[in-house]
């Protein structure tokens, strides 16, 4: 239109001034729409940064324009998850953890907001999976020491588990706390608390800006958006049985707006007369959980996933499977014998790479 | 069509002048390729601060200070590995070689990163488990 109108106006013969600014504009409009389209390919690209924090590390990555950008978010991401671990470190005394188990028995505790959403999820994975994840493991777990390899009397398992029961949980949203009913009850939030931190830090990139990444912390992801050109993000499922190589995989599925998380035997494990003692405790018995290798769940929230994943783990296949169908959610169990059971709706998104 | 009858009335120096702005715009392509390093590197951190960026393809070993003393961080043949570790438990050392994603000593706060800085190709964006 405008190449038009300065061709038939006969005030813009060729040669006069106004034809040569117009060419100039022309010219100059030209030379901004291709740049343009040169800045845009260029536009988009992926920032990755990697922390230990809660005694874990963890990568974040985002899709941004600028290195600035993308730091900014990453940083203000971070912050929010070391501020979260610090409020539910279960070995730190002056963790709000710390403060609701001392108080075990004797008054509630007023927590925070995120440690009361922390508890409230926990409580609700607890009952969706039949007790199977319990966080007041805590009395048993502590039995344990995973490094150096130490294993708990029977009678210690027996008087702990008897502190074992989430019902016990009584949480009071009116005035924001949290009371345990029994003395000598440990709410250990290890279970969840890392997914809960990655989907804090996702609303934190969202706050900046940032509309599409991954949040790892120590395999519990959040993936939100795509990548710069379009595709879904692809995550690994660690080999459960490749123990000298963390990057083996045995599985590579696509997510765009989900949690996945995995719970393994093979994380803080030792062997003791052939018996592989591993960190998933089973709160019925005070012992790990046997009939699962790895279960990789996913859903909305890497919280749940977190959660569910362990208590999955120790439910077994076929009431693993029951509760994905109920939740909704999709997931990858591989059993005590190698098989795997998968979600119908995780078909077509997964590729195997190596059997366990 | 309108295009033809521009093109018949531009002057040849008009011509000039659109060809060369196309020709300038066009090489922002080729110098963004040039000044954004592609190669993959590895990346070195303590206590979240860079120490060192290293070429993959460049084989050595590099002592790297954290603060419970030095970590050994061993890159051959494209792949890196914790060769040596004041830590106690030694998880680090175990993880063995990697050719992409991250290496991390908990205990000396080291943490070792491999892979481009815009990664297109790699086969995974994250490991879960």
């Amino acid at each position: 239109m405008k190449i038009n109108f300065i061709l038939h106006n006969p005030e813009f013969g060729p040669g006069s001034l106004r034809y040569i600014f117009s060419v100039l504009h022309l010219s100059a409009c030209l030379l901004l729409l291709v740049s343009l389209s040169a800045c845009s390919s260029q536009k988009d690209r992926v920032f990755s940064k990697t922390r230990v924090l809660m005694d874990t590390a963890i990568t974040i990555t985002v899709v941004a324009a600028s290195q600035e950008g993308a730091e900014k978010a990453i940083d203000s991401a971070f912050r929010e998850i070391e501020k979260i671990g610090k409020l539910s470190d279960f070995y730190s005394s002056g963790s709000e953890i710390s403060l609701i188990n001392k108080k075990a028995g004797i008054s509630g505790v007023k927590v925070s907001p995120d440690v009361l959403q922390l508890v409230e999820k926990a409580v609700y994975v607890s009952e969706k999976t039949g007790g199977a994840y319990d966080m007041t493991i805590g009395s048993v777990s502590g039995l344990y020491d995973f490094h150096k390899k130490v294993l708990p009397g029977k009678d210690a398992v027996r008087k702990g588990l008897r502190l074992v029961n989430y019902r016990d949980i009584s949480i009071d949203r009116s005035v924001s706390s949290v009371f345990l009913k029994k003395e000598g009850m440990l709410i250990d939030p290890g279970g969840i608390t890392k997914g809960y931190a990655a989907d804090k830090a996702l609303e934190c990139l969202k706050k900046e800006g940032i509309a599409s990444g991954i949040i790892s912390v120590a395999g519990d992801i959040r993936a939100f958006g795509s990548k710069p050109d379009g595709r879904p993000w692809n995550i690994g499922i660690r080999n459960p049985r490749a123990e000298s190589r963390e990057d083996d995989v045995m599985a590579t599925i696509e997510l765009m707006d989900a949690a996945i998380s995995t719970s393994g035997d093979y994380e803080r494990f030792f062997f003791s007369d052939n018996v592989r003692y591993h960190h998933i405790l089973d709160p019925r018995t005070g012992r790990p959980a046997s009939r699962c290798i790895s279960v990789s769940i996913i859903a909305d929230e890497a919280a749940y996933t977190d959660a569910f994943s362990t208590g999955i783990f120790i439910m077994g296949p076929e009431q693993g499977m029951k509760v994905l169908e109920e939740m909704k959610f999709n997931g990858v169990i591989v059993d005590n014998r190698g098989r795997i059971h998968m979600t119908p709706g995780i078909g077509g998104r997964i590729e195997f790479k190596n059997s366990p | 069509m309108n295009l033809r009858i521009l093109l018949n009335t531009t002057t040849p120096a008009d011509k000039v002048l659109f060809s060369l702005l196309i020709i300038v715009s066009l090489s922002g392509y080729l110098f963004a390729d040039k000044l954004l390093p592609e190669n993959p590197s590895v990346r070195i951190e303590v206590n979240g601060k860079p120490v060192y960026i290293l070429r993959v393809t460049e084989n050595r070993t590099v002592p790297v200070k954290g603060p419970h003393g030095y970590t050994y961080v061993e890159i051959k043949d494209q792949r890196v590995r914790i060769s040596g570790s004041p830590c106690a438990n030694k998880l680090c050392v175990q993880q063995g070689w990697i050719s992409s994603g991250a290496l991390v000593c908990l205990p000396n706060r080291v943490v070792v990163t491999i892979g481009k800085q815009t990664e297109e190709n790699m086969p995974v964006d994250a490991i879960t488990g």
